[in-house]
């Protein structure tokens, strides 16, 4: 090192110690290691699975079948209606979630009393484990028992009680108005914190030259905020198209098919039925499709946020 | 020196407990109870007294995924030694080579003499070995509300057409519905009752026939058209039929004496219960079997025997049963059973010659798991026929 440094001519850059040099990496690595086991090992093997036909209680008829399980999926009906369900389930709930976050962000964004238990009660759906939310709303939802249905037929909406989670048109959509009510503060809070990073100066500015609160809000708070919305979506998409436990406590996938998604039927096929070939095959290629939808996110709203 | 003193008996005194753990055997076992206040830790107690050098792990795994739970760990390698298991699951235990045979442990007991007649030969497994101890068992039957059947004027439903006539007069709805129909998760067993009986088998070509096709037509049929079920039964399971029908939502819904006690404590004199009706000449109900078994690569395999052994006794057997609320297997324990009221007693007793267990394939385990509830879903809602669904399910049991 030192007999390197010195055959150097001066004036060019004295690379650190190999010590200071490998900091990085050893600070990395545990993060690294933890994940190298926890996900990319897991990963690589549910890749290597998927070319098998394997299911767990007979693991004497074992065998290697290639993109057999592959082919069999696209021909499986279940999986289109899966694979629809998903994009409806992704493509309503991360909007509406993001539309009732930023009406409440700007809400709570106003001068009011007692704002700040405003602002620490709104946490609270996103605060509550997915298992309970489920619970809680099955029991909202119930057509015997159920508060929902006693007030609408108390407001006379409806004649009589909607078995919302036993009518396979409505349960997807009474399971997705779940989530977006689980989901909508994380936005809130996000927007909020977007929302506060931006100058009064500039709102003021903009009313001395006469710009309406539409304008004003068109062309100060969106743009100030975009970079949040973007990230937020981002992470929020991910989560929405992953998270089955409330469809699964909810509905196990009921009635029928009506609200199978793909990690649900991922999960019923692996974990349910025993046949891990397939239901891994079901997996992966979610991972891919999924990954492609974010690889597409990340390039349009990256160009946004920087423009 | 009091330090070091302190210190030795300190080490000595932990030599010691590692080597009294190291002779000590560990046994990991697996059940489920829905009651949360189980008598477990006293049955544990009792049996670590008795047999000294045995500890048992005693694990309540709960019901919604024990079986998932169960087959993950056998694969994986950390299956426990010892576990509470159904007959369904017996064909997929066997194939995965996971069972312990037992028989020979079985006629060396003492307490086989006390088992209830028959319960050994139902047990037994397809190839002629016993795997399985029964532990506990129970009927489904017809819970009805005698209050309302008296004020219509009507005699509890023997057969399948006094069921419908009761059920379309007893349903006022929106408030009152006839039958409470379990249309989710594990309601294969109310529909053996009218579709089963009716000559329909989990077999090739047992449930296209057009008998089978229509029994099943039959019991859409009540939902859609008489409209004497709840519109919730699609989704609805056991925590929904129980609870609409303490509630007085329904007038009928089928289960067995689990479930007696808090009927009895929301409606008391108001529920009785009778055999499920006969339909199309035959009568079919669920036996409701839980047995436990010894798994095969359990390396404390004497002491796990020992433990479900001394759980299948007489008195600890009851014990064991105050806690699921089900009925004993053996003869000592049935003389003075006082767990339940005597009318649920009775209809246990009275459905006896006509229960079954579904057939031993390992088709089987898929169609309570998962593929009955997503046909009779779709059936109830109109998505396929009663056709469809019998071909779907019977596509099943075609290999």
């Amino acid at each position: 090192m030192l007999t390197t440094a010195k055959t150097l001519s001066p004036g060019t850059k004295i690379s650190p110690p190999l010590s200071a040099r490998l900091m990085p990496y050893a600070l990395l690595a545990p993060a690294f290691v933890v994940t190298l086991f926890i996900v990319f090992f897991p990963m690589v093997q549910a890749v290597y699975t998927s070319f098998f036909d394997l299911i767990l209680w007979k693991p004497n008829a074992s065998r290697f079948v290639g993109f057999g399980n592959y082919i069999k999926l696209f021909g499986d009906k279940v999986f289109w209606i899966s694979l629809g369900h998903t994009a409806l389930w992704i493509g309503l709930t991360v909007p509406l979630q993001m539309a009732l976050g930023l009406v409440t962000a700007l809400l709570l964004n106003r001068e009011f009393p007692w704002r700040g238990l405003a602002r620490a009660m709104i946490i609270i759906p996103w605060a509550l484990p997915s298992v309970v939310i489920a619970l809680m709303w099955r029991w909202i939802y119930d057509p015997n028992t159920g508060v929902l249905n006693d007030i609408l037929i108390y407001l006379s909406v409806v004649q009589q009680a909607v078995p919302w989670l036993a009518d396979p048109d409505l349960a997807l959509y009474a399971i997705i108005a779940t989530l977006t009510w689980q989901g909508f503060p994380f936005f809130a809070v996000m927007i909020l914190a977007g929302l506060q990073g931006i100058p009064k100066s500039q709102y003021e500015a903009a009313s001395i030259d006469g710009a309406s609160s539409w304008r004003q809000f068109l062309h100060i708070t969106l743009p100030g905020i975009a970079p949040v919305l973007g990230t937020a979506g981002l992470l929020r998409v991910i989560w929405v198209a992953n998270s089955m436990d409330v469809i699964f406590v909810m509905t196990g996938g009921g009635p029928g098919y009506a609200t199978h998604t793909l990690p649900l039927y991922a999960f019923v096929k692996a974990r349910q039925n025993l046949d891990f070939g397939y239901g891994t095959s079901i997996a992966v290629t979610f991972t891919i499709l999924l990954g492609a939808v974010v690889a597409l996110y990340l390039v349009r709203t990256m160009r946004e946020v920087e423009r | 020196m009091t330090f070091l003193k302190t210190l030795a008996t300190g080490v000595a005194f932990s030599a010691m407990l590692a080597a009294g753990a190291a002779n000590a055997e560990t046994v990991r076992f697996w059940y489920h109870f829905d009651n949360p206040e189980n008598p477990m830790e006293d049955l544990v107690k009792k049996f670590e007294a008795a047999n000294p050098g045995i500890e048992i792990q005693a694990e309540n795994v709960p019901w919604n995924s024990y079986y998932d739970t169960l087959y993950t760990s056998l694969i994986g390698g950390n299956a426990p030694d010892a576990a509470m298991v159904k007959l369904f699951a017996q064909p997929r235990l066997m194939e995965m080579g996971a069972l312990e045979p037992i028989g020979e442990r079985i006629d060396a007991w003492a307490g086989k003499a006390d088992l209830l007649d028959n319960l050994l030969n139902l047990t037994k497994a397809s190839d002629g070995n016993q795997y399985y101890l029964p532990i506990q068992y129970v009927v489904l039957y017809l819970y009805y509300r005698a209050d309302l059947f008296n004020e219509a004027g009507l005699k509890p439903p023997a057969t399948c057409e006094d069921f419908r006539d009761a059920a379309i007069k007893l349903t006022k709805a929106p408030d009152i519905y006839g039958f409470g129909l379990r249309g989710g998760k594990g309601g294969w067993d109310q529909w053996g009752a009218f579709v089963l009986s009716q000559g329909a088998e989990l077999k090739k070509g047992g449930l296209t026939s057009d008998k089978a096709v229509a029994a099943n037509q039959w019991l859409i049929d009540l939902y859609q058209k008489d409209k004497v079920i709840p519109p919730s039964a699609p989704n609805d399971g056991f925590q929904e039929i129980t609870g609409a029908f303490k509630s007085g939502k329904t007038a009928m819904t089928i289960h067995h004496i689990g479930s007696s006690k808090s009927m009895v404590d929301a409606l008391g004199d108001k529920v009785s219960a009778v055999p499920v009706p006969e339909c199309g000449g035959g009568r079919w109900t669920s036996y409701g079997d839980e047995s436990l078994a010894v798994f095969s690569a359990s390396e404390v395999k004497d002491a796990a025997w020992k433990w479900i052994s001394f759980l299948a006794e007489g008195e600890n057997n009851v014990e064991f049963n105050k806690a699921t609320g089900q009925m004993t297997v053996t003869k000592s324990g049935s003389e003075n059973w006082t767990l339940h009221e005597r009318r649920f007693v009775d209809a246990t007793v009275a459905s006896l010659p006509f229960a079954h267990v579904l057939p031993q394939t390992p088709a089987t385990s898929e169609f309570v798991n998962t593929a009955w509830q997503i046909g009779m879903q779709q059936a109830l809602t109109g998505q396929v026929t009663s056709k469809e669904m019998m071909e779907q399910l019977e596509g099943l049991f075609d290999q």
